[in-house]
C-alpha cells in the first residue's frame, strides 16, 4: 500500500538556524522508515525528518515551541522549499509545487494563527475551497449558464454539508453572518470546515484545539475521530494538548530541535524518557 | 570628456536633492510602513515658501538683506512650512487610520497629495515662478574642477545636502530620540513597550523629513531657476525611485538611492534626450522594484506564517 | 457556553444560539431606515429600478443635461472596472487611468483621419478590449511579487509612462517622420462617433426631437452599464468573485484552499482593464477627441472618489458614488447652482460637527455677527476693500452685503485666509463641545470669504479640492463609503 505521505531526510534551516533535522516520516504503508542521522554541533530546523502517513490514518507531531512543528508543515504545504530530502505524496515528489498546486493534489490545511477570511461569510469561506474541483470559465459565471448555476447550487450544498459536521454551531443563520462575528472556537471549526472542503486527501491541523476550554477540546477529539471515521481523511495533527493526542492518535511522533526523538503510540511516547525532558513533565502525568 | 563631468556635476547636484526627499521618504516608511505620496507636495510649498521671502526681501535683483542672509532665511521658511504641512498631514491624514486597512493610508495618502495640488493651484496659480538666481548669486563664481566650472550654487546645494546627511545620521545613531526613532522602525508595538512615546517619536520624524524636503525644494528653485504647483508630483516620484533603489527605510539607502537617480536622469538627459528622461527613471524604478524589491541597501521583510 | 464537560449542553449547540435563534445585525444610525429599504429589495429590482429612473431621465431634461447624464454613466462603467481592482481583488492599482486612456487612443487612431483609419465599430470595439485586457494582464505580472505599496508605486508609473509616450510619440527613436500616431500633446480630433446595426450614435436628437440631443449617446452608455452591473454582479457571486475576494483577504490562505492567486490576479486585472478599454473608446466617440489632458492624475483621483465614496466592494455603491462624483462638479460650473451646493454642503458640514440644532444656531449667529465685525474693522482699514463685486449667483448676492468682497490685492489676502480655514478646519476637527463652535465661527467665515472672492469662479479648483478631500475624509471617518460594508483586518 503506497503511503499517503512520506517525507524522507527532510532538513531545513533559516540564516544559519537550522529548524528541520533530516526528518523521515512515513504515513501510510504502516511502515516506519528510520534515518536516525543526528547532526552534531548544528541547530537544525528540520533535522533529516522521516515521517510516514497511511490512509485513515492520525498521526499527532508533538514537540515543545521551537520544534519545528509549523515549519514541517509549511515545508510539506509548499511555502518553504527544503533544504535536503523529499516530500512524497502517493509515490511522486511534491517539493517545488506551489501551495495551490499541493492542494489541488489532496493536502489540506489549518493554520496556527488563524487565516479565516474574516470579511466574507461562513457559507462563502467554504465555498471558496471548491474552486479547484469545479471548473465554471468567467463567460460562464458572467452569463450564469445553466451549467454554472448548477454548479454554484453543487458548492453551496458542499459547504452546507461540510459545516454542518460541527452540529448547529456554523448553521442556519449563521451562514451569512461575516466569519469575524464568530467566536475564537468557531473560527477554528470553520477554518477545519474550509480546509475539509477542498476535499483532500491528506489533513493538516495546526493546533486545532488551541485556545479551547474543556469542553471545545472534547469536542475537536470527537470531532477529529469522526473525519477519520466517517470521512476516510488521513490526518496529521500537530497538538499540544495531551488529552487529544492521546485521544485521536495512531500514532505520535515527537520533534525536539527539529530532530525526531521519539516515534510510536501514545503511551510509548508519553513515558519516553527523551520527551519528557524536553517538555519537563507537561501533559505528561495528567493523563494516567 | 568635458561634456561627461558636467553631467556627473549636474547629477550630484539632483541627486543631492533626491537624496533629501528620499530621506524623508524613507523615514516614514521605516516608522509606518505608509509611502507618503504626499511628500512631494511637501516639497513643492517648501520651494514656494523660500520664494515668498525673497520676494518680501526684495526680489532677486533688489534685496534688502545681504545675499547669505535672504538664503538662510528662505531655507528657515521653507523648513518651518514644510514641517508645518508634514506635521498637519500625519495628525489629520495618517494618524487616524493606524489601526485601519493596509489600504486606507494609502489612498488617504493619494488624496492628501492632490488636495495639496490644488491648494497650490488656487493659491499660487498655475504659472512658474522664478528664483532668478543669476541676479543672487553671480554666475561666473564658481570653482574650477578640471576643465569645467562648478556655480557656486550647485556647491552650496551639494556641500547642504552632505552636511545635512551627516548630521542626520549622527542624530539617528547618537542621539536619544534618534535611537528611538530607530526602535519603533523595527517594532512599533515593542518600543511603545519599552516606553518609547511613539506619537511623538512619528511626529518628529515627519518634522525632520518634510524640513529636509522644503530645503530641497528651496535648493531647486536655486538651482534650476523655476517652480510650479506640480513640480511636487514628478520629484515625489523620482524621490520615492530613489528610496526603493537605495532600500527603503535605509538612510544610507536614500542617498545612495538619490545619488544613483540623479546621475541617471543627468546622464539620459545628456546622453540620450531629456524629452524620455522620465520614462527611463521610472523604468529603472520598475526593474529594481522585480529584480530586487528590497533595494540596495534594505533588508528584506520577514514574515512569520 | 458550558465550563466543564458532561453538562447539559448539548454537543453542537452553543447556549448563545439557543437562546438567541436568529440574530441579525442592525443598522444603526440616521441612513439605518433607507439602508433596511433597500435590503428588502432584491438586486434584480434595485436595478430595474436604477435602469427604469436612468432610461426617463432624457425624456424631463435638455441637451445639456443628458450630456451631463452621459458623464456621469461613464464614469459609474470605469468606476465599476476600477472596483474589480481594488474592491474584490483589493489591489491598489494606480495606474488604473492609463487603460482608460489606451482605450480611448486606440479608438480614435482607428476611428478617425489620424492615420487615416475607418474601423467599423462592430470590429474595432472588441479588438480595443481584448488589447486593453491583454495590457492589464500584462501590468499584473509585476504584482506577483509586489504587493501593497509596491504595486502602487508601479502601476502610477505606468501611467506616467504611458502619458509620456502618448505625448512624445513622434519623437521615439524607432518612429518614422512621418508617422503622427497619437498627435502628441494637441491630441486627436474629429473623433467619429460609434455605428451600430446601421445606427449612428452621434449627439444628434432621437425619434425626431422628443429626445433631446445627445440622447442617443446617452442610451448606449446607459446599455452597456446595464449588463456591466449585472454581468458583475454574476461574476461576484460566482467562483471567481469568491477567489477574487479570498485572495483579498488572505493570500497565502486563498492559495492553500485550491485558488490559484497569481492566475486570479492577472484575471482582476484583466478584466478591470478591458471594461476601462470599452469604456475609453465609448469616451473618444462622445468627446469626438481624445487629448493627454483627459487621463492625468486627475481623473485617477476622481474615478478613486467615486468608487471610495460609494463604497468600494458594491456595486450600488460605486454606481452612486459615481453619479455623486460626476454629478456635483457639473453643478458646481453654474455659480448659481454651485453657491447652492457650498452653502448647503457648509451647512450639513456644521451640522455634523455640531450634532445639535440649537448649537448650529448659535454657530450661525454667530458666524453672522463675526462677519460684521470683519466688515466693520476692514472697512476702517481699507477703503476699498468693502466695494469688490460679487458674482451674479443668488446667494452671491445675498452675501455680499454681509462677507468681505475684496478687490484690491483680493489674491494675496484671499490665499492667507484659505490657510487660515484650513488651520481652522484643523482645529475643528481636534477641538471638543464649546471649543469646536468657537473654532467653526471664524473657520466658517473664511470658508465663505474664498469662496465668494475666489473658488466661486474656479470650478476646476473646487474640484480637485473636494476629490482630493473626499479620499482622505472618507477614509478617516466611513472608510467603507456609503454603501460598502466595514471591513475587519487584522493587520
Amino acid at each position: 500500500m503506497k503511503p499517503v505521505l512520506e517525507l524522507r531526510n527532510l532538513s531545513k534551516s533559516f540564516g544559519g538556524l537550522q529548524v528541520i533535522q533530516d526528518l523521515d516520516l512515513v504515513v501510510g504503508a504502516g511502515q516506519i522508515v528510520h534515518e536516525d542521522d543526528p547532526v552534531v554541533g548544528h541547530v537544525e530546523a528540520v533535522d533529516h525528518l522521516d515521517l510516514s502517513l497511511a490512509p485513515g490514518e492520525i498521526v499527532s507531531v508533538i514537540g515543545p515551541n521551537g520544534a519545528g512543528k509549523t515549519t514541517l508543515f509549511n515545508l510539506i504545504t509548499g511555502i518553504y522549499e527544503p533544504d535536503d530530502g523529499d516530500i512524497i505524496m502517493d509515490g511522486r515528489s511534491i517539493v517545488g509545487l506551489s501551495p495551490e498546486e499541493i492542494a489541488n493534489l489532496g493536502v489540506a490545511r489549518t493554520f496556527q494563527t488563524l487565516r479565516v477570511f474574516l470579511n466574507m461569510t461562513v457559507k462563502e469561506n467554504v465555498m471558496c475551497s471548491a474552486f479547484g474541483n469545479t471548473g465554471a470559465r468567467i463567460w460562464q459565471s458572467v452569463f450564469r449558464t445553466p451549467a454554472a448555476r448548477r454548479e454554484e447550487r453543487q458548492i453551496a450544498e458542499l459547504a452546507e454539508r461540510k459545516l454542518a459536521f460541527f452540529g448547529d454551531r456554523l448553521m442556519g443563520y449563521r451562514w451569512d453572518q461575516p466569519a469575524y462575528s464568530l467566536s475564537y472556537a468557531n473560527r477554528r471549526r470553520l477554518e477545519i470546515a474550509r480546509a475539509m472542503a477542498t476535499n483532500p486527501r491528506l489533513l493538516m491541523l495546526d493546533e486545532p484545539a488551541a485556545g479551547m476550554n474543556p469542553a471545545e477540546t472534547h469536542e475537536i477529539t470527537e470531532l477529529i475521530g469522526k473525519l477519520r471515521d466517517e470521512v476516510g481523511f488521513s490526518i496529521l495533527v500537530i497538538e499540544h494538548d495531551m488529552h487529544v493526542v492521546e485521544g485521536v492518535s495512531d500514532r505520535v511522533i515527537a520533534l525536539d530541535h527539529g530532530v525526531k526523538i521519539a516515534e510510536g503510540s501514545f503511551d510509548e511516547v508519553a513515558t519516553d524518557p527523551g520527551v519528557i525532558e524536553a517538555y519537563l513533565g507537561y501533559g505528561a502525568a495528567d493523563t494516567r | 570628456m568635458e561634456f561627461f563631468l558636467q553631467q556627473t556635476v549636474n547629477g550630484v547636484t539632483l541627486g543631492s536633492v533626491y537624496a533629501l526627499l528620499a530621506l524623508g521618504y524613507s523615514m516614514v516608511y521605516g516608522v509606518l510602513k505608509l509611502l507618503n505620496f504626499a511628500h512631494g507636495e511637501v516639497y513643492m510649498f517648501g520651494a514656494f515658501a523660500g520664494y515668498g521671502v525673497l520676494t518680501v526681501l526684495g526680489g532677486a535683483s533688489a534685496l534688502s538683506v545681504p545675499v547669505w542672509l535672504a538664503i538662510v532665511l528662505m531655507f528657515l521658511a521653507a523648513m518651518a512650512t514644510s514641517s508645518a504641512i508634514g506635521v498637519a498631514l500625519e495628525r489629520f491624514a495618517y494618524r487616524p487610520l493606524r489601526e485601519a486597512t493596509r489600504i486606507a493610508p494609502l489612498i488617504s495618502a493619494i488624496g492628501a497629495s492632490f488636495f495639496l495640488q490644488a491648494s497650490a493651484l488656487l493659491m499660487f496659480t498655475a504659472n512658474s515662478r522664478t528664483y532668478d538666481t543669476p541676479q543672487l548669486i553671480e554666475i561666473q563664481t564658481g570653482i574650477a574642477l578640471g576643465p569645467i566650472r562648478v556655480w557656486m550654487v550647485r556647491i552650496l546645494v551639494i556641500v547642504s545636502a552632505v552636511v545635512l546627511m551627516i548630521l542626520l545620521t549622527l542624530w539617528v545613531n547618537r542621539t536619544r530620540l534618534g535611537k528611538a526613532v530607530r526602535a519603533v522602525s523595527f517594532d512599533r508595538e515593542a518600543a511603545a513597550m519599552m516606553g518609547i512615546d511613539v506619537d511623538k517619536v512619528i511626529v518628529v520624524v515627519f518634522l525632520i523629513g518634510s524640513a529636509l524636503a522644503g530645503i530641497g525644494g528651496v535648493m531647486v528653485g536655486l538651482v534650476f531657476g523655476r517652480i510650479f504647483h506640480l513640480m511636487g508630483f514628478v520629484a515625489g516620484l523620482k524621490a520615492f525611485t530613489a528610496a526603493v533603489v537605495g532600500g527603503i527605510g535605509s538612510i544610507p539607502g536614500a542617498m545612495l538611492g538619490g545619488l544613483l537617480i540623479g546621475l541617471a536622469e543627468a546622464y539620459t538627459t545628456g546622453y540620450i534626450s531629456s524629452t524620455f528622461q522620465n520614462v527611463i527613471v521610472f523604468g529603472l524604478l520598475i526593474a529594481v522594484l522585480l529584480v530586487r524589491p528590497s533595494g540596495l541597501l534594505g533588508r528584506p521583510e520577514l514574515v512569520k506564517v | 457556553m458550558s465550563d466543564t464537560p458532561g453538562d447539559e449542553t448539548r454537543i453542537g449547540v452553543d447556549q448563545w444560539v439557543e437562546q438567541s435563534e436568529d440574530r441579525r445585525e442592525k443598522y444603526t444610525g440616521w441612513t439605518a431606515p433607507a439602508r433596511r429599504m433597500f435590503d428588502q429589495v432584491s438586486p434584480g429590482w434595485r436595478l430595474a429600478l436604477f435602469l427604469l429612473a436612468a432610461a426617463a431621465y432624457p425624456f424631463l431634461v435638455r441637451g445639456s443635461d443628458v450630456r451631463i447624464g452621459i458623464t456621469v454613466l461613464l464614469l459609474a462603467m470605469v468606476a465599476l472596472g476600477l472596483n474589480v481592482v481594488v474592491g474584490w481583488a483589493g489591489l491598489l492599482d494606480l495606474g488604473y487611468v492609463a487603460f482608460y486612456g489606451f482605450g480611448a487612443y486606440f479608438y480614435a487612431i482607428v476611428a478617425s483621419d489620424q492615420l487615416p483609419a475607418h474601423w467599423p465599430t462592430w470590429a474595432a470595439i472588441p479588438v480595443i478590449v481584448a488589447t486593453t485586457a491583454l495590457l492589464g494582464a500584462l501590468l499584473s505580472l509585476p504584482s506577483r511579487r509586489l504587493v501593497g505599496d509596491y504595486l502602487a508605486i508601479m502601476t502610477l508609473f505606468f501611467a506616467q509612462i504611458f502619458l509620456e509616450l502618448v505625448r512624445n510619440f513622434e519623437r521615439l527613436p524607432f518612429v518614422p517622420d512621418d508617422l503622427d500616431l497619437t498627435g502628441g500633446p494637441n491630441g486627436i480630433t474629429g473623433v467619429e462617433p460609434w455605428e451600430l446595426f446601421g445606427f449612428e450614435i452621434n449627439s444628434q436628437d432621437l425619434f425626431g426631437g422628443v429626445l433631446p440631443n445627445f440622447s442617443r449617446q446617452y442610451y448606449l452608455a446607459l446599455i452597456f452599464l446595464a449588463l456591466l452591473i449585472m454581468g458583475l454582479h454574476n461574476l461576484n457571486e460566482s467562483r471567481t468573485g469568491r477567489a477574487w475576494r479570498a485572495l483579498r483577504e488572505d493570500t497565502l490562505a486563498a492559495e492553500h484552499m485550491t485558488i490559484p492567486v497569481n492566475r486570479m490576479k492577472l484575471l482582476a486585472f484583466a478584466v478591470g482593464a478591458g471594461i476601462a478599454g470599452l469604456t475609453g473608446a465609448m469616451f473618444a466617440a462622445v468627446q469626438i477627441g481624445v487629448f493627454p489632458t483627459s487621463f492625468t492624475l486627475f481623473f485617477l483621483i476622481t474615478m478613486y472618489a467615486a468608487v471610495i465614496l460609494g463604497g468600494s466592494g458594491s456595486i450600488p455603491g460605486v454606481v452612486l458614488g459615481a453619479i455623486a462624483i460626476a454629478y456635483v462638479p457639473e453643478l458646481l460650473r453654474d455659480p448659481g447652482k454651485a453657491g447652492w451646493l457650498f452653502y448647503i454642503g457648509l451647512g450639513a458640514l456644521l451640522y455634523v460637527m455640531v450634532k445639535r440644532w440649537d448649537h448650529v444656531a448659535v454657530t450661525v449667529g454667530s458666524v453672522f455677527v463675526f462677519g460684521l465685525i470683519v466688515r466693520f474693522f476692514s472697512g476702517r482699514i481699507w477703503d476699498e476693500s468693502t466695494m469688490g463685486e460679487a458674482n451674479d449667483a443668488f446667494m452671491s448676492r445675498l452675501m455680499d452685503d454681509w462677507v468681505l468682497i475684496l478687490d484690491a490685492q483680493r489674491d494675496v489676502i484671499t490665499n492667507y485666509v484659505f490657510v487660515l480655514a484650513i488651520v481652522g478646519v484643523m482645529l475643528v476637527v481636534v477641538a471638543r463641545a464649546w471649543w469646536r463652535i468657537a473654532a467653526l465661527v471664524p473657520t466658517l467665515y473664511f470658508a465663505i470669504l474664498v469662496w465668494e472672492n475666489k473658488l466661486a469662479f474656479e470650478p476646476s479648483i473646487t474640484r480637485q479640492l473636494m476629490f482630493g478631500a473626499v479620499l482622505v475624509v472618507m477614509m478617516a471617518v466611513r472608510p467603507q463609503g456609503l454603501l460598502g460594508t466595514r471591513r475587519v483586518e487584522i493587520t
